[in-house]
């Protein structure tokens, strides 16, 4: 399966400002955890060092969704997959 | 019938007596509420070159035009005042149930004046307002404060107090309102100057609305919508306790005492681990979303801790920025940090300072009560605390703030004092956010991150390392910050629900005026303010030389902080010259003739 995966404009600082890279994987954590394949070190900023997504970041599937999915969700041909980030302070 | 009572209280100390007085309209057309309508109040009251801890300064409480009503998360208080840290104007702004309560009773504010022979309270009920004796309250830690008071007047007595802290003249004693705060800048300590220990309010009064039916549409179909929201879940589940991981992650979170961006073991005290011992949500009057995170250890050295608490900031300041990752220690200091009335972020900040002198050898044990201060140490930190709060040998010291403990120490240690205007930093390295850096070098009650927000440098939306190019969205930022502050809507944008034009609508359904109707309208009262606070501090002698940041900032560059290792403020004159260019200041960052005229100022 491959997707895409919208990348925050903080993380596109790993990425080399590219915004919306192409990465295969049958889930969600998948396509995530192979984004280190093409951009060597991102994986260290999208979870902590016990391998949990960071808080700081919400994902989403499609644009569609109002909620968050789970790493696990399954991830069709052609899904654009979201990260959003929650920076806000306070 | 608009939400603004139209009243408030006005108490003298020295005289022993109170009055009513009416608001007048044109003062809530022109600075909205809460934090803008108090420092007009104190411009307007306050001579020049007033000694803070005098019978001269004034404190204010002040509500919004939204408070105590059914809108979600829009009921907290500002409290402003000149501050004993910094002697610029200061703002703080509570949370918890004592400013609805307030407005129930009938008023919008209290300006307090004068300076009581010995220790006060201030009772206001259904028959007036009441100065008494707190000879009994005086020395109680604020727990203990808001018990005594509500056995003497009833258990739903709200209540806003100050602890040892503020009594001792700390210099960053807080307000205190059940566990919520009025935490920056030394309120409480003025408070403590006056002698008034506490004010307690009881009412049951309705409050009235300009446009009820239109009102609770909107409000409800706000809260629909919020009910579902994850962001405001987040906050719910976490409070503000998520950000550490990725802060630290980013380079954002400083480390001992901003000397370095990396943690070691951050993840003790990640939001996983805080939430293994979380009981209940608590938070302010209004607001499902009650970020307020109540934590209770329940085994080892610190085990009873209980706090609502600590949130990010604090997570920092007494956790990251001393290199203590023992999470137990943060409940138990969290929790003496608001029995004591002490601001955590100033304490943290404060023993961070210290620790740093003791590495360098600019200090040791012959200067810190035979006490070895390592980072990481939490017994040591809860002693310091202790010291701190009752201005007791080497606490009296830090009680004074890092810019002024600095200067008594001398042999360089102002370089490491991490303050602007004697305000110690927060939570955020601004070397690796630079718009952090131009607000906190800016704003006119010296480094608080509740002055803006950098959206657009956290968001990624600009290169949050770029040295040029933020002048304009930080201007924008404090006049949106200086918005909230008067509305007072809550900080953390998803609880609320609020945009700038259903805010507006619902402004207008609240109180009638039209003009609130126009979100621009509403940001050119966030810009008056903002002048109005800058003027504030313009009379007081402050201008360019003070809008600065510490030298490390300046001169030093960021170590092993990820993607921030290595940034440095390089140009910060540039982007104050930005900053100033977009607000119509003087290169000397003093508001022109022009602009002053332009906002109605002159
Ligand atoms: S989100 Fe937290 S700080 Fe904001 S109003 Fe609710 S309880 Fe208070």
């Amino acid at each position: 399966m491959s997707a895409r995966v919208k990348l925050p404009p903080i993380l596109q600082e790993l990425s080399g400002g590219i915004e919306a890279p192409e990465v295969s994987g049958n889930t969600i954590g998948e396509c995530l955890n192979n984004l280190e394949g093409q951009f060597p070190g991102i994986k260290e900023y999208l979870f902590d060092r016990r391998g949990r997504l960071l808080r700081i970041f919400g994902i989403y599937l499609n644009s569609d969704g109002l909620n968050p999915v789970e790493l696990d969700t399954p991830v069709r041909e052609n899904d654009e997959i979201v990260i959003l980030n929650f920076l806000m302070g306070g | 019938m608009r939400s603004y009572t139209g009243k408030l209280i006005r108490i003298n100390l020295s005289q022993g007596k109170s009055q009513i007085e009416d608001v007048p309209e044109a003062l809530m057309k022109s600075f909205l509420g809460g934090r803008g309508m108090a420092a007009k109040y104190l411009y307007d009251e306050l001579k020049p070159g007033v000694e803070p801890l005098g019978g001269d300064n004034k404190l204010i409480f002040m509500m919004g035009p939204l408070g105590a009503t059914t809108a979600m998360s829009v009921s907290r208080m500002a409290l402003v005042t000149k501050s004993p840290l910094t002697g610029t104007i200061a703002k703080s702004i509570m949370g918890g149930n004592f400013g609805a309560y307030l407005k129930f009773a009938g008023f919008d504010g209290i300006i307090v004046e004068g300076k009581a022979e010995k220790p006060t309270y201030i009772h206001i009920d259904k028959d007036g307002i009441h100065i008494l004796d707190a000879g009994e309250l005086w020395g109680l830690d604020t727990q203990q404060t808001h018990a005594k008071l509500r056995e003497s007047h009833g258990k739903n007595t709200q209540v806003a107090c100050i602890g040892p802290a503020g009594e001792k003249l700390v210099r960053y004693g807080i307000v205190i309102s059940d566990r919520r705060c009025g935490g920056r800048t030394g309120v409480g300590t003025v408070m403590g100057a006056k002698k008034l220990k506490a004010i307690a309010v009881n009412s049951t009064g309705p409050l009235s609305l300009y446009d009820a039916e239109g009102f609770k549409k909107i409000a409800q179909g706000i809260i629909a919508e919020l009910k579902t929201s994850p962001r405001r879940i987040k906050m719910s589940d976490f409070g503000t306790s998520y950000l550490t991981l990725g802060f630290e992650k980013m380079g954002i979170f400083p480390v001992k005492n901003f000397q370095e961006g990396h943690l070691e073991d951050v993840e003790k005290i990640g939001e996983e681990e805080f939430a293994k011992i979380k009981t209940k949500n608590d938070g302010c009057y209004g607001c499902m979303t009650k970020c307020g995170q109540v934590r209770q250890v329940t085994e080892g050295e610190y085990a009873g801790a209980v706090s609502e608490g600590p949130d990010y900031e604090t997570i920092w300041s007494l956790g990251g920025n001393l290199a203590n990752t023992e999470l137990a220690s943060l409940i138990a200091a969290d929790s003496l940090c608001d029995k004591l009335g002490l601001d955590t972020v100033s304490a943290g900040n404060s023993i961070g300072f210290a620790c740093e002198l003791f590495q360098r050898g600019i200090i040791t044990k012959k200067d810190t009560d035979g006490l070895e201060l390592k980072w990481g140490d939490h017994g040591t930190m809860m002693k310091l605390v202790e010291k701190i709060a009752q201005r007791e040998g080497f606490g009296q010291l830090l009680g004074e703030g890092t810019r002024r403990a600095a200067e008594k120490i001398g042999k360089g240690a102002e370089d490491y004092a991490m303050q602007v205007k004697g305000l110690e930093l927060p939570a955020y390295e601004p070397r690796a956010v630079k718009g952090y850096g131009l607000i906190f070098a800016t704003s006119n009650i010296g480094a608080n991150h509740m002055y803006g927000r950098p959206r657009e440098d956290l968001a990624g939306t600009t290169d949050r390392f770029a040295d040029e190019g933020k002048g304009k969205d930080i201007a924008r930022a404090q006049i949106g910050q200086a918005v909230e502050d008067s509305v007072i809507q809550c900080s953390f944008g998803p609880v609320t629900g609020l945009n700038p034009e259903s805010r507006s609508q619902i402004l207008v359904a609240a109180t009638g005026f039209e003009e609130f109707g126009d979100p621009a309208y509403l940001n050119q009262i966030g810009e008056r303010i903002l002048c109005l606070e800058r003027s504030f501090n313009v009379r007081e002698g402050f201008n360019r030389k003070d809008d600065t940041l510490p030298k490390r900032m300046l001169t030093e560059p960021l170590e092993n902080a990820g993607p921030a290792t290595g940034q440095v403020f390089r140009k910060l004159d540039t982007l104050l010259d930005e900053y100033y260019d977009a607000l119509g200041y003087t290169r000397q960052g003093i508001p022109s003739a022009e602009k002053l005229k332009q906002l109605g100022l002159e």
